[in-house]
């Protein structure tokens, strides 16, 4: 149950190149901006130009010559000025309350972008402002003094196990600790881009660098008044997303959409960077804080964690990161008294979103910075520490889960530990001692990230796939899968045809994986949650399986006389006779003229139970798991801080190709360094105030350091072939993993993130207490 | 407003192009000679997607005015490099890797690579690292691209050694 | 809306017939050298976009390295990459050739000038403070003629240099690091590269036995301008260098900036790591270990 897997699979394991490295490289790949669009207009937003007020009117300066361009207001708006999300409270374009700097208030389209520009520059807004709400300090401070009715909450949530505060409250000894996370932007290289066109016979084409074609066609259809067949979604190649792409783009979608209505003719919006930074959508800022008790033998006797999240604006996807902020908090440590109490505050900025953790990030933080500091309360060290308490094949997560199959913990754990030299090189760790030149650090993370959606998301959506036999661009027969998931980069349009090529017995050539399309597509789900390789996966290895048996049968019939037929490898196999090559009997059956398609819909093992309500049971189906060695040098000078190595170990159930995979992890323990160290944002004066790259600083090739990566295989029993999830869990442990290693090299605790040189001569000589 | 007229060599090919004021080469590249292989992610000098090579010198066409760059420089962007067998070579090499993912970085990371390489054919990994430093990625954490770009290194090497 | 396709664009060829352009008001276009720092400036809408500018980039005069009188001079015009790859500057001005290594990255330094980046007078101007130690002089020039202007007095204020009108800088002047010297750079950016500086200095100091000679030190990002730090050269010169006299030195340092907190840092660790930096210069010079790392 718990061994590492032995694997008979021709494809499924093996890292294939990638389909779509070869046009990438010739500069051949089209994103929506080389798409050439003759006649096209170029759309631009007024935006409102405070956090907070009430809008008095929208003054159109005589001026400006306004038959040149073509604008829309809410008036506008077929339908209802709505965006269907989530609350229903965020309108596409604000008519009367104003909740974020920059909230669209009327859509400009015109031949150029130069002169929409100007035409946003001749609206002017006739505004009454009101006090805004603008940083999450600001919001913590109510509500722990018990102002919390000033604030709008969005959600909250709480999960209950046994009785934490029972046990605190009798206990002699609570541990107390606050952490903050902030802003961070995701960054993708290839600003958003959306474009649209009205459709003959009514409706509307939107084509654009998008995570979720079926996000977009739904929410759009109060708005646009027509029902979804009259909207077809059609993803571009997309530069990077990491959950910027997924729920945002029905904004920019929406714009392009009405424009193009109106003006009867397609309309694109490519955001520079500037713009993009501005007015699309951050990681939750955060505020957890961890009261604990340890029972006599070391274990932890209770904890109870407060969440707070800094919604922005509208409510959008924050309860869904809400979740998996509450379900991440506590889990990783045998505990049977835990409250996680989580709560959505909405504030005067641009709606938070979707990014890569999605709440689990900021839970680590909190949870596994805490843990260092119940370690020295126990009197252990934190590898030990962790080695004694953390959750184990047969333990019981937070929500009653049994951890029953596919359970990488305590191996990640150990592995990384020994990989690293841990407890050696803890001796070596300076705390901050005079006179050395350099003060060396390490420290440890243990996480989890749970795969797919919460609970019985995955049942209720029923998401499905299907695989059809035609013609590839080659002009070779081969099957072509229509199902929603995107590539973004992170080669789901690779694994998932590895997937169904393995299923289906035939080579990974023969299988081609569109751009989806919601006309052709059938509805997988989105690209989020960690879920595409594990459940849409699973829906084409079986689709794949199906199509093979298919394909013997329609062969059987038609090439081989009726006698039984196995397809292996491309080839068609029968007792007596030659075998046959895939090519050769495919061109008979396609000129047989009966289609060949098969189709498969996710089943959800049924003995997972899940009740929302309550939130209590089984919170994913699968969970990964993984552990972060990060270590440190800080300069006594300086203060810089310099990370020397990351040792890191996961087990994210089968691996589908080994080489997307270290890039997978690689990529996203990069942009955590950027998260722990040096992506810093506040918003000043109503917007973001690291508005530029210049100002907002990620990792470059001179910022990593030495990694030494490592996958465990833990496949997943039910969800054939076993994958689990991978995307997101990249980003959940490297931050407190770093942030522990600085404890150990300057003896200095730092809980809020980034951790930059400011903030340790601040704690270390102005006695600053960590904020 | 002034109209200026330039003829350059663009990846082997001489091209005359005719453009207003300070035009940003970027946008002569990408709109008036259709190289879209040519990125903008920033448009302000900083994340490198619109690398190109001048004289064999990157640089980030979008800060770069179009008047600037004198009558017959040779331009390269990552649509020429295929015409080149060191560019051949960093692209199976990117492609070999995995030093591709989402691929928007890619052309200009494609750029600086060959600046590197035609000018130090035996650089060091600091020397790698810096030379495609002003190449923002966010999803390969730059690893994969820096051990391509050590292969082609080592290929250029073992060449070298066998004609000796 | 003003693009930039709508600007003037006068391009001369020779030093002449810029001057020439510069003496007339109605042909006096704001000066473009690299354009690095001003067309993103006037992209950003931070700095107006002009009606016209002067395209100094096809003037020859300006990018010449060369060595006279002891002096080097630096074109206004010589690009970071071209300072960073000449023998003359690799080998007599260390501190500017890690200057100009630490602008952006290897696409900037192809483009950007020394003119253009002193002239853009940004208190983190990466080229300012090797200059200051170097006591460069800044020659301007006009149809009138040339002057000579010490780097110190050239830098005004916040983005003002003494640079009239009808002026361009053709020039530096510099003195060679001195024999027996060694020139130190340290900045202290957002990462590892392509980071505006939060402080960076300069330092040339000549040692004999133990005792100070001479030294120069400058530091940017700590003030409207760079600057040079009197007070604590005063403090040092002709001294014995002790670990005391490191701490006064690190202490008198701290006086002498005057840093504010902006987004990149704060006040009180500009402050701090201003004296530290130049702590590290000494103390690398006390223990014979190379420079600090930039």
């Amino acid at each position: 149950m718990t061994q590492q897997s032995e694997s008979s699979f021709r494809i499924i394991g093996h890292s294939v190149t990638r389909s779509d490295a070869e046009d990438k490289v010739r500069g051949k790949a089209q994103y929506l901006d080389d798409l050439p669009m003759p006649g096209v207009w170029y759309a631009d937003v007024v935006r409102a130009p405070v956090p907070c007020g009430k809008l008095r009117g929208l003054h159109f300066d005589e001026s400006f010559d306004w038959t040149q361009v073509v604008t829309v207001t809410p008036e506008d708006i077929p339908g209802e000025n709505i965006v269907d999300m989530t609350g229903l409270d965020m309108p596409f374009l604000a008519f009367d309350q104003i909740q974020y700097q920059g909230e669209p208030l009327a859509l400009i389209a015109a031949p150029s972008k130069a002169l929409a520009r100007e035409a946003v520059r001749h609206v002017r807004a006739e505004v009454e402002e009101l006090p805004a709400i603008q940083s999450i300090q600001e919001m913590v401070e109510r509500h722990k003094t018990g102002w919390a009715d000033s604030l709008r909450l969005l959600e909250k949530k709480e999960i209950r196990r046994g009785d934490a505060e029972k046990v605190l409250a009798d206990s002699g000894k609570v541990l107390e600790g606050e952490y903050w996370t902030g802003f961070q932007e995701q960054l993708y290289i290839e600003p958003q881009s959306m474009a649209a066109e009205p459709m003959e016979g009514g409706g509307v084409y939107i084509r654009g660098s998008i995570q979720c074609p079926y996000y977009v066609a739904p929410e759009l259809m109060k708005a646009l008044n027509l029902p979804l067949e009259k909207i077809r979604v059609e993803q571009t190649v997309t530069g990077g997303a990491f959950g910027g792409k997924e729920e945002f783009p029905t904004l920019p979608g929406g714009y392009c959409a009405l424009l193009a209505m109106k003006a009867g003719r397609p309309v694109k919006m490519v955001y520079d960077r500037h713009e993009d930074i501005l007015f699309t959508t951050k990681r939750h800022p955060s505020w957890t804080r961890y009261r604990t008790a340890l029972a006599e033998d070391g274990s932890i006797a209770a904890m109870e964690v407060d969440m707070i999240l800094d919604g922005g604006a509208y409510t959008t996807i924050s309860p869904v990161v809400l979740y998996r902020g509450i379900l991440h908090a506590a889990l990783g440590y045998r505990c049977e008294n835990v409250t996680v109490r989580g709560y959505v505050y909405a504030s005067n900025s641009f709606p938070c979103g979707a990014f890569r953790g999605f709440g689990a990030p900021q839970a680590y933080w909190g949870l596994e910075s805490h843990v260092e500091d119940l370690a020295e309360q126990a009197g252990l060290a934190p590898d030990d520490f962790r080695l004694k308490n953390c959750l184990q094949e047969g333990d019981v997560t937070p929500t009653g889960q049994h951890l029953l199959t596919s359970v990488g913990t305590p191996a990640v754990l150990k592995e990384a530990l020994r990989r690293s030299d841990f407890h050696e090189k803890l001796a070596r760790c300076d705390h901050g001692r005079p006179d050395a030149k350099s003060w060396y650090g390490i420290g440890v993370s243990f996480f989890a990230h749970g795969a797919g959606f919460t609970g019985d998301g995955e049942a209720k959506f029923g998401s499905r796939a299907a695989i059809e036999l035609g013609r590839l661009s080659d002009g070779g027969p081969g099957l072509t899968i229509y199902a929603s998931s995107t590539e973004m980069g992170q080669g789901a349009k690779t694994v998932l045809a590895q997937m169904a090529a393995e299923g289906a017995g035939l080579p990974f050539e023969r299988v081609f994986y569109p751009l989806p399309d919601t006309r052709v597509v059938p509805d997988s789900g989105p690209t989020v949650a960690s879920r595409t390789t594990m459940v849409v996966g699973n829906i084409l290895y079986h689709a794949g399986h199906k199509m093979k048996r298919l394909l013997e049968e329609t062969a059987s019939k038609h090439c081989f006389g009726g006698a039984s037929v196995r397809l292996e490898d491309g080839r068609f196999f029968a007792e007596g006779v030659a075998a046959r090559l895939f090519e050769e009997v495919a061109e008979v059956l396609l000129a047989q003229g009966e289609p060949l398609r098969t189709e498969h819909q996710f089943v959800l093992p049924p003995h997972i139970r899940w009740d929302q309500e309550h939130f209590v049971g089984d919170a994913y189906p699968a969970y990964s798991w993984a552990c972060n060695v990060a270590e440190v040098e800080v300069d006594p000078l300086t203060l810089r801080i310099h990370l020397r190595k990351i040792t890191a170990v996961y087990d994210v159930g089968r691996i589908i190709n080994p080489m997307l995979s270290i890039g997978q992890l690689q990529g996203g323990l990069v942009q955590t360094i950027g998260y722990a160290l040096m992506e810093s944002m506040q918003v000043r004066k109503g917007l973001y105030d690291a508005n530029r790259l210049q100002t907002y600083i990620i990792p470059t090739a001179l910022d990593v350091p030495e990694m030494d990566l490592h996958f465990l295989e833990y496949p997943c029993g039910e969800l054939a072939p076993g994958a689990k999830g991978l995307g997101e869990i990249t980003m959940n442990g490297l931050a407190p993993a770093i942030g522990n290693a600085i404890r150990r090299a300057t003896g200095c605790s730092l809980r809020s993130i980034p951790m930059r040189p400011e903030d340790l001569y601040a704690t270390l000589y102005q006695g600053a207490k960590d904020q | 407003m002034n109209t200026i007229t330039r003829t350059w060599v663009v990846n082997e090919v001489e091209q005359t192009v005719t453009f207003e004021g300070l035009r940003r080469l970027l946008d002569v590249l990408r709109e008036d000679l259709r190289l879209t292989g040519v990125k903008e992610g920033c448009g302000e000098g900083e994340c490198g997607a619109c690398t190109v090579l001048i004289n064999g010198e990157p640089v980030t066409s979008c800060i770069v005015p179009a008047v600037q760059v004198p009558e017959g420089a040779e331009i390269l962007t990552v649509e020429g490099l295929e015409k080149l067998e060191l560019g051949r070579r960093i692209q199976k090499a990117y492609i070999e890797k995995g030093s591709v993912q989402c691929g928007f970085c890619t052309p200009g990371m494609l750029m600086s690579s060959y600046a590197l390489l035609s000018r130090n054919s035996r650089p060091t990994e600091q020397e790698i690292r810096e030379a495609h430093a002003g190449n923002l990625c966010r999803c390969t954490g730059y690893e994969k691209i820096v051990d391509a770009v050590r292969a082609v290194a080592d290929e250029l090497e073992r060449g070298t050694r066998s004609t000796v | 809306m003003k693009t930039l396709e709508d600007i003037l664009c006068r391009q001369p060829e020779t030093l002449r017939e810029a001057l020439t352009l510069l003496s007339d008001e109605a042909t006096r276009g704001v000066l473009l050298s690299g354009g690095t720092d001003l067309i993103v400036q006037w992209q950003a809408g931070a700095v107006p976009m002009p009606e016209q500018i002067i395209d100094l980039s096809a003037v020859p005069e300006l990018k010449n390295i060369s060595e006279q009188d002891g002096r080097i001079l630096i074109g206004a015009g010589v690009t970071h990459a071209a300072i960073r790859n000449h023998a003359l500057t690799r080998g007599a001005l260390p501190a500017l050739v890690a200057s100009c290594a630490s602008i952006g990255a290897r696409q900037i330094q192809s483009r950007g000038t020394l003119g253009g980046n002193v002239a853009n007078a940004s208190p983190a101007g990466d080229a300012s403070p090797a200059l200051l130690v170097a006591d460069a002089c800044v020659v301007t020039a006009s149809l009138a003629g040339e002057r000579c202007i010490p780097m110190k007095d050239f830098l005004l204020d916040y983005r003002k240099i003494d640079r009239h009108p009808d002026e361009l800088i053709l020039r530096f002047e510099l003195t060679p690091c001195p024999k027996g010297g060694i020139e130190l750079f340290s900045k202290i950016g957002t990462r590892g590269a392509q980071a505006i500086s939060k402080v960076m200095g300069a330092c040339r100091i000549v040692m004999h036995k133990g005792i100070v000679e001479q030294i120069a030190l400058a530091l940017g990002s700590v003030a409207a301008t760079a600057i040079r730090l009197p007070e604590t050269e005063a403090l040092l010169t002709g001294k014995t260098l002790t670990e005391k006299l490191v701490d006064e030195a690190e202490a008198c340092v701290m006086q002498e900036v005057h840093p504010i907190a902006d987004i990149r840092s704060t006040a009180e660790y500009r402050r701090w790591v201003s004296g530290r930096i130049v702590r590290g210069f000494l103390a690398s010079r006390m223990t014979g270990f190379g420079p600090p790392s930039c």
